[in-house]
């Protein structure tokens, strides 16, 4: 495990996992296995608890190139949502995130006949996302950004799809601060849903965010998921 | 999850100091600037004349030693701002009368304009004591002699391709507006070679960018008088990010700049920005001192002494904020400054 930038197992955990999506985002490599590479497999509880904070961007690589996980993935995945169930009064964004790993494990690799499926959760809700100010929205956004993923409807991604402007001035406002990962987080959710005004000059924009923070590989991977989106949109 | 999101950060003394109410991320309570703006403009204009001795110009203000930041600039910026908050606001009040006084007081210290001639010729080929002259004339106040050295050095072909940053040149345009001469060139050629005209990339929006952008709007609008010069696209891209950049000086501390920003919000054709005054307008008010002045930035001082700041630390800022105020009123009191369209926020893409 690579602890150069991490200040505890579980971070240097996470920071190998976001480098391994990031490498398979780049490759576009499907059959490569992303917890595989970075050393952690279903026994590995730091990892495990890494996977929970990476959330559904595990199987990042296999939802933007529209090819079947690696079952490794698929594994360690579903066991991070079994043993890491938000508690009853966990914040908002945790049970979203909960949320959007179980709905993108049936979405990517349903279970086979007969096997037993993750489980059910209902989609959280997202009005208190409607009414935050464009800052705490951004915010919230931002910490929700594996969500922002082509084809995966869900009340927070129509709540981004009707700020896109709000949205746009907390991407400005995160750069200003030099908070990379917000503003990575912020640029894929534009990038996902489109709409920004044109003056935004997300594309630069986003070169910049990477330049400057793209050390940290959760920046390196939600730029990469804006460009790669952002290919999609313009094909 | 959370180990991944994002902290807003814990050190913002000066934002904190200056808002109980947390500003940050919070929306302001409609009318917010409403309330809040008479006693920020009365209570700035009260400093301001309480102090105003301090913008007196020493004996030796023409000798090569003395810093023109020190003495002509303040005067001029009290002649420019104190004119037009005097015409933004309604005869009769006492913050017109203030403001009255104060370019009354500000064109004796020039000597009915005397001063400005004998520093023209001085420095006949600068354009600072033609700007500081424009300031008087477009309130009416004007010297023979000072237009008659004028008219020639302003119809030379150097005085038209004098070199200097772009929103300048847009200032010298408006100068030559308020004397009442040909301009030297076309303010939208000039307007489009700005930061603001180029529409710029609004992350790379900081403090001199900001500055630029600020007088480039009071330069084409002459300090606020007429929104209706802003153009279309311009008055999208600033109703668009101006939240954005005024959260941004609120959390640093700038306050100096923040007041421009909101001068230039004010100065919008159209609707008020009112959801941005009414977050922005009452954070600066607590920031402003009891006895009226605002601090340039960083955070405000507690003491309830008479004065907290150095003059020089304090006096534009206040001004700003006074003339910032002045055209807020203005433009959150009147129904529509143009044709009461919605406001334009720009274009989107896709």
């Amino acid at each position: 495990m690579d602890q150069t930038h991490a200040s505890s197992p579980l971070a240097g955990a996470v920071h190998d996992l976001a480098t391994e999506v990031v490498l398979a985002l780049r490759s576009g490599d499907h059959l490569a296995t992303v917890c595989g590479a970075a050393g952690i497999d279903e026994e590995n509880r730091t990892g495990i608890a890494a996977v929970r904070v990476i959330g559904a961007d595990l199987l990042l690589p296999s939802v933007l190139y529209g090819r079947h996980p690696h079952p490794g993935d698929v594994a360690v995945l579903d066991r991070a949502v079994r043993e890491f169930p938000p508690k009853p009064d966990a914040p908002a964004a945790t049970a979203w995130s909960h949320w959007h790993m179980i709905s993108t494990l049936q979405r990517m690799a349903p279970p086979a006949p007969g096997a037993a499926a993750t489980g059910t959760y209902a989609e959280p809700d997202a009005a208190w996302l409607e009414e935050a100010p464009w800052q705490a929205f951004t915010h919230q956004l931002s910490v929700l950004a594996p969500l922002a993923v082509p084809a995966a409807p869900s009340a927070v991604q129509r709540a981004a799809a009707n700020r896109a402007v709000d949205l746009a001035r907390g991407f400005v406002r995160a750069v200003r601060r030099r908070d990379w990962l917000q503003a990575a987080g912020a640029g894929r959710w534009l990038a996902a849903i489109g709409g920004e005004p044109a003056t935004l000059g997300l594309d630069r924009g986003l070169d910049f965010v990477e330049l400057m923070g793209g050390h940290d590989p959760r920046v390196a991977l939600h730029v990469r998921a804006a460009r790669l989106m952002a290919e999609a949109r313009a094909r | 999850m959370t180990t991944t999101a994002t902290q807003d950060p814990q050190d913002r003394p000066a934002r904190e100091r200056a808002s109980s109410s947390g500003v940050s991320g919070a929306s302001g309570t409609s009318g917010a600037a409403l309330a809040a703006l008479p006693g920020v403009l009365s209570s700035a204009l009260a400093w301001t004349v309480a102090h105003r001795t301090r913008f007196a110009l020493p004996d030796d203000v023409l000798e090569p030693h003395t810093q023109v930041n020190a003495t002509l600039k303040p005067l001029g910026e009290l002649a420019q701002l104190g004119s037009t908050i005097r015409r933004t606001t309604a005869p009769g009040t006492p913050e017109h009368e203030r403001a009255g006084d104060l370019v009354t007081y500000a064109w004796e210290q020039v000597h009915e304009g005397a001063l400005l001639l004998e520093l023209l010729r001085a420095e006949p080929f600068a354009a600072y004591p033609y700007e500081i002259y424009a300031a008087f004339a477009g309130y009416g106040l004007r010297h023979e002699g000072f237009e008659a050295l004028a008219r020639p050095l302003t119809a030379t072909r150097a005085w038209a391709h004098t070199e200097q940053h772009a929103n300048r040149q847009l200032g010298l345009v408006n100068s030559e507006r308020r004397v009442g001469v040909v301009t030297h060139t076309d303010a939208g050629g000039v307007l489009s070679r700005t930061w603001l005209g180029g529409l710029s990339e609004p992350w790379m929006f900081e403090g001199p960018s900001g500055y630029a952008l600020t007088h480039t709007v009071f330069h084409l609008t002459d300090w606020g008088r007429m929104p209706d010069r802003v153009p279309e696209k311009i008055d999208g891209y600033l109703r668009t990010w101006l939240p954005a950049w005024a959260d941004g000086c609120l959390e640093s501390g700038q306050w100096d700049l923040t007041g421009e920003l909101l001068a230039v919000a004010a100065s919008l054709p159209g609707p008020a920005p009112a959801e941005l005054l009414d977050a922005v307008w009452p954070v600066l008010a607590d920031v402003q001192h009891p006895t009226g002045c605002v601090p340039e930035t960083g955070a405000p001082v507690q003491d309830p002494a008479p004065d907290p700041y150095p003059f020089i630390d304090c006096y534009h800022s206040t001004l700003v904020t006074a003339f910032a105020a002045a055209l807020s009123l203005r433009s959150l009191r009147s129904p529509g400054q143009t044709d009461g369209s919605p406001p334009g926020r720009e274009r989107r893409t896709a």
